[in-house]
């Protein structure tokens, strides 16, 4: 069982690191909690399962493109003029939640059937140390991990990742050295909800996607970010894992049920303890 | 019209429903839930926007005195006034209990660690369902045992316009003034040697017990309570309240809750778009009319008033 609850754990926390990471980089470089991005992911999940029917690739390429596109415009329209406006945490709190009611609304006029599982190949199957596991869920979590190198390498090594940097680090001044900061919000909000995306399709392949599962990789996304210190990835990641162990762990032990109580229980404790997560915060709240 | 006129016709406002006591029927219905969830507004009216204390975890609050109450009576034998009133502390315990916890935490954190609460005690509920029924929900007939049906309706309306006329009366207080001075800045107020803690806590308090009353009046009045009615979205309504009908005057509460409670009935046949249309308009309202409603409904009454004088 520890060894069977130990990959569940990783494989969960996996695929929950993608729409951490969404979290992470759009808080991170434009400092807005944004809890529509499970949703916007999860309408990427349906708008790829619609299409899955032409070929799988262009599918999800339509999904992931779609939410980067909708992340992109969202930032540009509202979320940007809102914030040179001055608006706080909370506004953006409301704001984004109103957005996700809008999205779970065009999802539920669009889509007739709310409750969708994305049939993706499944490869086949590996054993580990006596434990049978799909190369699939295997290939889920190589996903994540190898996401998070590369945004780290993008942020590291290309001209955009500086100005990301930058951005992040000191608006003002990033603004007086001509950095578009405007865009580089917008390229951040696309690419967080373009990765809640793939997290959405990734969890439409090995469980279900409902209108409910998009606030709950919103939510659930959220929380593990603000465990790991929200805004920086590697807390996020290294809380993804352990969040996905403690819900393995406590689906074996207490069911299912207490999956959820328990996560969010420890989550508040750690806003309690440490409210800056366990890693730090790049930004403060 | 200056905050006095403001008070009295909201307050007289606030009494008219008792009108549909006479007839019955769908208004009285609709009326009696709409105030249910009124009461829970200006809860959020008076915390946040007044207190400015960033507390999101109204549905929790309501539910604890809601689900205390017919855990109490019913599996407990207590009577029912005396259990309605230990879960409304309980709910007051667990309010205080957040700002105490948090009270290291700054601004926004505040807010998350209520609102993750806010996530986790339906699912709580959920898990608890041996006894809280989760999604089945409990049934209740509380003080339909003792008195009709109309009169647990005019107890709602009563107890509503009592709860918002106390909380002006508060807000005209020399501590309802401290709260105010808090809520504007709070540094500054500790700086003139106020002991802004104690204050915050009889406000969490406060606000905890009169939602803890309002939860433990809304199983009395719907006979039912169950994990979907106390979801997450419950806490994000009851926020929208005040913060659509406009916080800055005293009937905005009330505009917000026909608003936000009376849509969703009124436009049942669109049911699918439903949550677009709302999104929509609360984020138009939140970008273009920061101080909500009121203030042009005040304008329109207003004009029309002139043009009827004239």
């Amino acid at each position: 069982m520890l060894l069977n609850g130990t990959i569940t754990g990783l494989i969960m926390g996996g695929i929950l690191s993608l729409p951490v990471l969404g979290v992470a980089v759009i808080y991170g470089i434009t400092g807005i909690p944004n809890f529509a991005i499970g949703i916007i992911g999860v309408f990427g999940g349906f708008l790829t399962w619609y299409f899955l029917s032409f070929n799988i690739g262009f599918a999800i390429l339509i999904g992931v493109v779609a939410c980067f596109a909708i992340g992109y415009i969202i930032q540009t329209v509202l979320l940007t003029p809102i914030s040179e406006r001055g608006g706080d945490s909370t506004l953006f709190f409301i704001i984004t939640i109103s957005l996700g009611f809008v999205f779970e609304g065009i999802i539920r006029s669009i889509f007739p059937r709310p409750n969708i599982s994305l049939e993706l190949p499944r490869i086949g199957t590996i054993t580990i140390a006596g434990v049978t596991v799909e190369y699939f869920k295997v290939f889920a979590l190589v996903f994540a991990l190898g996401t998070l190198v590369a945004i780290r390498l993008l942020e590291e090594h290309t001209e955009i990742g500086k100005s990301w940097q930058a951005t992040s680090q000191n608006l003002k001044l990033a603004k007086l050295v001509g950095i578009k900061t405007g865009r580089v919000f917008s390229i951040a909000s696309g690419l967080g909800c373009a990765l809640a995306c793939v997290g959405a399709i990734f969890w439409g392949a090995l469980y279900n996607l409902t209108l409910l599962s998009g606030w709950d990789l919103g939510f659930t996304g959220f929380i593990i970010a603000v465990v790991g210190g929200i805004g920086n990835i590697w807390g996020g990641i290294i809380s993804a894992m352990i969040m996905g162990m403690v819900m393995s762990f406590s689906g074996y032990l207490l069911g299912g049920m207490w999956q959820s109580v328990i996560l969010y229980f420890i989550v508040i404790l750690v806003l309690i303890i440490a409210p800056k997560g366990i890693l730090g915060s790049e930004r403060s709240l | 019209m200056n905050d006095r006129y403001e008070k009295i016709i909201t307050t007289l406002i606030l009494f008219t429903p008792l009108l549909f006591a006479v007839k019955g029927g769908y208004l009285q219905e609709v009326s009696g839930y709409l105030y249910l969830f009124l009461i829970q507004g200006y809860v959020a009216w008076f915390l946040y926007f007044k207190c400015g204390q960033p507390f999101f975890g109204y549905s929790v609050t309501m539910a604890i005195g809601a689900y205390g109450t017919i855990i109490l009576t019913v599996m407990a034998g207590w009577p029912l006034i005396g259990a309605m009133i230990i879960s409304s502390f309980a709910a007051s315990f667990v309010a205080v209990v957040i700002f105490l916890a948090t009270i290291r935490a700054r601004g926004f954190y505040v807010s998350m660690a209520s609102f993750l609460l806010a996530i986790l005690f339906p699912r709580l509920i959920e898990a608890l369902r041996d006894i809280t029924g989760g999604r089945s929900g409990l049934y209740f007939t509380g003080m339909s045992d003792f008195i009709d049906d109309k009169y647990i309706y005019v107890v709602v309306i009563l107890l509503t316009a009592v709860i918002a006329t106390a909380f002006f009366w508060l807000m005209e207080t020399k501590t309802g003034k401290i709260f105010t001075l808090i809520s504007e800045n709070d540094r500054l107020t500790q700086a003139v040697g106020i002991n802004t803690r104690n204050y915050k806590l009889l406000a969490y308090a406060l606000a905890g017990f009169i939602s803890g009353i309002g939860g433990a009046m809304y199983v009395n009045y719907t006979g039912f309570v169950s994990s979907v009615d106390i979801e997450v979205f419950t806490t994000v309504y009851i926020f929208f309240i005040p913060l659509i009908g406009g916080s800055r005057l005293f009937y905005g509460p009330i505009l917000g809750a026909l608003f936000v409670i009376l849509i969703p009935e009124l436009l049942v046949s669109i049911e699918r778009y439903l949550r677009i249309l709302y999104g929509l308009i609360f984020i138009i309202v939140i970008v273009f009319l920061p101080e909500g409603l009121a203030p042009y409904f005040r304008k329109f009454i207003r004009k029309i008033f002139v043009k009827l004088t004239s």
